[in-house]
């Protein structure tokens, strides 16, 4: 069993070590890559958002009624000879099952695969009881062997190369065994086989437990789940609250999701529903002795949470894991506690406490990959933002999350800051669009990319010069700036409004605007962010304009999903937040889907030019399309492989990260490179400059820009 | 009429694509006497079981791929056919040398050869069968044969998951307690290093044997 790091500097070392593993680079490598191309194609058959909804309600809904649930379950369950427990905490589900298997004389239980009973930690209570406990699931009974936790929920071992196994498999059988994988599969079948008939418990997890009837469902593809319920005489299932559901029709919609979303696979080789205590022929009379064991640890708690409890509409099937960026570069054993991914990180702030959470909470980028495959719907990048605010609230802050959480209270304060650091970095930049000279104390970690200056006139500065004249707008709009164009990239809003006035479009600058907010959240500066929220809101007020267009998709994401919720608590300013959100549009759909600009508007340059589709416009916003028909338009495109894979930027994530953030931008260099491109263009500044700054410091002869930009270059006069 | 046949001509194929796609031998036969000589063939085809454990009083043969000794007389469990059928399977298994039998299949546990069980019905969409398995012998039929061999009527083909719910309420109705399985294939593994590997616990070969009516 791994410990959860405790702090960020032991973490991130923990991290160093994970990037030099190439095995387990090389593995989860080719596994993302496979996974979303099966993934892909197996959802093809289904309605796969459709389903997704379905899961959600059908979740949402067993979560509001969990008592009634638990109540109806108990009552059919124990009508056909199931014993039903409720444990409050871990460590009372895990006294229980002592006590069962105390009580039935047991000598030697086999469990079947459950991250509950990881949750609980069962095996060593068992084996303070001097109870022989074998997991038999082959990924669990390998990492068993090696005393180590799942580095993830479905695949507990992919950490693993089979030579390591076959050399754990040498051990355990005093047999040389040589590293097929085949083989190493026969002689899990061997071994475990004794085990499965010599055991007198058997203890398996749960996904479904169907209130309608009673009964208890397994989903398994090795089959050992089957033994473990069928040859023991005793059988304990052990399953969280939140498995309870109404009926197996929710059950059947799940179904459909959960071996596509964990494996692409369509269905799992076994799933098995038990109803009731049946047949048992090596028990005097005949019926199997069935207990259920609920585990509570907190999870009414959390059921009763307007926000968190959506967390019970995860089915385990480990997705989340699976498009992680982060998650490939480092694998499961750094990327959660018990529970593994996005969820996991989350999971473990409930089920294992704040001080097991409080750093792998940082550790997420924020891609919104996650959110964009899973099985439930639940948006995992909040909720993982709520947390660490949480923990600020709980905690305090760390010193530079504070200090900037206290700027930005104050724009005024803020936007004079910004300006002063021009002349500050004016030793360090040569004059160039780079700080080309900071010294090395302040680069440690970060000399991975060149980092940009700040520009010597802000966009607000220069905007009284270049507000264009139109007469007869076709639209009147407005720009949301955010900081990073604002200050440092002034240039690609004025290509933007270049654009907007050559199409007879009218553009406003409110003054009043702000840092959009999602830096601080970030950073868990919940509080702040409200506050900064509502300023913008309020600069906004009462225009009407057609659109409000952003050229950073991370400001355009965030401003859409989370203002009108982060401003509910006034009804005023709630509608005025709707009415603001609605109105946000990214620079690509605007100029594509309401100016309709396409070929006929630009003179192409026949340039190379590859793109990459930044997290929060191709997942975020769903803007996929736009981007293409633009370059098309104004240059040719080149494909980029994996190009909705994020750059490693994250905001202050690459602050955090930096060796994260490092290698994520190494892997969009290669493929960058590999397109034969002379440019690429982004629709969002952190990506410019995270890609910017990684190009300028390999020396790649590739220019990085906003997409906006390239059009403004290529329109025709 | 013609539109029905038509219907379940296509759900009878798509079936027989996606349990080929999860290793499903598929292959249909014209009547039950030709399901049982099939039952038959593929277990004098195959190599002998090996036993995974000691079975006192057994007769062993030379060691199988796993290094195991082997079972030397052959046994095919049928718990679930009826009687008639179970007659004709155990006369042909008798001409053979092969041990046929009905129940008692947890003497059997270290392993045996073939397992032939009959579906309540089938889902395309997945290739997936539905068991009745309440009673062990039925499971153990399943899990612990070599090969498990499952007979499903043509008739008995539904699109998808949610187009058997109900059937599946009913199954699990049937009596006061019920054990019911959906099989997909034979018995699977990727979990070392996400390689493919079939045959874990559960048997190593599923054979489906689609019936007319």
């Amino acid at each position: 069993m791994h410990e959860a790091p405790t702090s960020l500097s032991e973490y991130r070392k923990q991290i160093d070590s994970a990037l030099q593993d190439d095995f387990l680079r090389r593995t989860l490598d080719t596994f993302a890559v496979s996974y979303r191309a099966n993934r892909e194609s197996i959802f093809r058959e289904v309605d796969e958002h459709g389903l997704i909804n379905k899961i959600t309600e059908a979740r949402d809904n067993a979560c509001r009624h969990m008592e009634e649930l638990y109540a109806r379950f108990k009552n059919n369950a124990e009508k056909r000879g199931v014993h039903v427990h409720r444990a409050a905490t871990a460590a009372e589900a895990n006294d229980i099952i002592a006590r069962i298997a105390r009580e039935n004389n047991v000598k030697r239980i086999v469990k079947s695969k459950s991250m509950t009973a990881e949750e609980t930690q069962l095996n060593d209570r068992l084996f303070a009881d001097n109870l022989i406990v074998d997991e038999t699931d082959l990924g669990e009974w390998i990492i068993q062997l090696r005393h180590e936790g799942p580095s993830h929920m479905v695949l507990p071992a992919i950490h693993l190369s089979r030579y390591q196994v076959a050399d754990d498999f040498t051990k355990v059988t005093g047999v040389k065994q040589d590293s097929d994988i085949q083989r190493l599969v026969k002689v899990a079948r061997v071994q475990l086989r004794r085990k499965f008939i010599e055991a007198d418990m058997g203890v398996s997890g749960c996904n479904f437990a169907i209130a309608e009837n009673g009964a208890v469902t397994t989903v398994t593809n090795e089959g050992n789940a089957r033994m473990v319920t069928t040859l023991p005489r005793v059988h304990v299932v052990i399953a969280g609250l939140d498995k309870l559901t109404p009926t197996l029709d929710e059950a059947l919609t799940v179904l459909q999701v959960l071996s596509r979303n964990a494996t692409a696979q369509r269905l799992t080789a076994y799933v098995t529903w038990m109803c009731g205590a049946g047949a048992c022929s090596v028990n005097p009379d005949n019926k199997k002795i069935l207990h259920v064991v609920f585990v509570d640890n907190g999870r009414t708690e959390i059921a009763k949470d307007p926000l968190f409890s959506q967390i019970f509409r995860c089915v385990r099937c480990g997705a989340c894991a699976n498009v992680c960026p982060v998650f490939r570069l480092v694998g499961g054993h750094k990327l959660g506690y018990i529970y593994i991914g996005a969820i996991g990180l989350i999971l473990t702030y409930f089920f294992h406490g704040k001080d097991k959470a409080k750093v792998l909470c940082q550790n997420c980028i924020g891609c919104e990959a996650c959110k964009n495959v899973c099985a439930g719907g639940i948006d995992l990048p909040r909720l993982i933002r709520e947390i660490r605010s949480r923990l600020t609230d709980e905690q305090g802050s760390d010193i530079q999350a504070a200090l900037l959480a206290s700027v930005m209270k104050n724009r005024k304060f803020f936007h004079t800051l910004l300006k002063f650091a021009k002349y500050a970095q004016k030793p360090f930049t040569g004059g160039t669009q780079f700080q080309r000279h900071l010294p090395a104390i302040f680069l440690g970690k970060h000399g991975f990319k060149a980092l940009p200056a700040i520009a010597s006139q802000s966009f607000r500065d220069r905007w009284p010069e270049i507000v264009p004249k139109v007469s007869d707008p076709k639209f009147r709009v407005a720009i949301f700036s955010g900081c990073a164009q604002d200050f440092v990239y002034p240039e690609q809003l004025e290509a933007c409004v270049k654009i907007l006035a050559a199409k007879n479009v009218d553009v406003d600058f409110p003054f009043e605007q702000s840092c959009c907010g999602l830096p601080l959240e970030m950073m868990g500066q919940r509080k702040t962010a409200v506050d900064v929220a509502e300023q913008n809101v309020r600069a906004f007020f009462g225009k009407n304009y057609d659109a409000i267009i952003t050229l950073c998709a991370s400001c355009a994401s965030y401003l859409k999903h989370n203002y009108p919720p982060m401003l509910d608590h006034d009804a005023r300013l709630y509608a005025e937040a709707k009415a603001f959100a609605d109105r946000i549009t990214d620079f690509s759909s605007f100029v594509h889907d309401k100016l309709e600009l396409g070929p006929d508007d630009f003179s192409n340059s026949g340039q190379k030019v590859t793109y990459h589709a930044s997290c929060h416009l191709c997942r975020g916003l769903g803007v996929k399309e736009a981007p293409h028909d633009l370059i098309k338009a104004a240059a040719t495109y080149e494909p980029c492989e994996e190009e909705e894979v994020c750059c490693g930027f994250g905001g202050t994530y690459s602050m955090k990260f930096p060796e994260i953030s490092a290698q994520l931008l190494r892997k969009k260099l290669t493929n960058l490179r590999s397109t034969g491109a002379s440019r690429m263009v982004v629709d969002c500044p952190g990506c410019v400059m995270q890609l910017r700054g990684g190009a300028e410091k390999e020396a790649l002869n590739v220019r990085v820009d906003h997409i906006a930009e390239l059009l403004a270059e290529n329109l025709k006069r | 009429m013609a539109l029905a046949d038509s219907v379940n001509q296509h759900l009878v194929e798509t079936f027989t694509a996606k349990a080929a796609a999860v290793n499903a031998v598929v292959q249909e036969l014209p009547s039950m006497a030709a399901a049982l000589q099939y039952v038959v063939d593929v277990c004098e085809s195959k190599q002998p079981a090996e036993l995974l454990t000691n079975e006192p009083g057994t007769e062993q043969g030379p060691p199988g791929p796993n290094k195991q000794p082997t079972r030397v007389k052959r046994i095919v469990a049928a718990p679930d056919l009826n009687d008639a059928d179970l007659a004709a399977l155990s006369k042909t298994c008798e001409e053979k040398g092969f041990l046929c039998i009905r129940d008692g299949l947890r003497r059997y546990v270290a392993g045996f050869d073939v397992g032939i069980t009959q579906a309540r019905l089938g889902v395309a969409a997945s290739g997936t069968c539905m068991m009745n398995t309440d009673s062990e012998d039925a499971r153990l039929a399943g899990m612990i044969a070599e090969i498990h061999v499952i007979m499903l009527r043509k008739s008995t083909i539904y699109p998808d998951l949610p187009s058997i719910a109900q059937y599946l309420r009913e199954r699990m109705a049937e009596g006061e307690t019920t054990y019911t399985t959906l099989v997909s294939g034979p018995s699977r593994t990727a979990d070392i290093e996400r390689v493919a590997a079939v045959g874990v616990h559960g048997p190593l070969e599923l054979h489906i044997i689609l019936l007319e009516d």
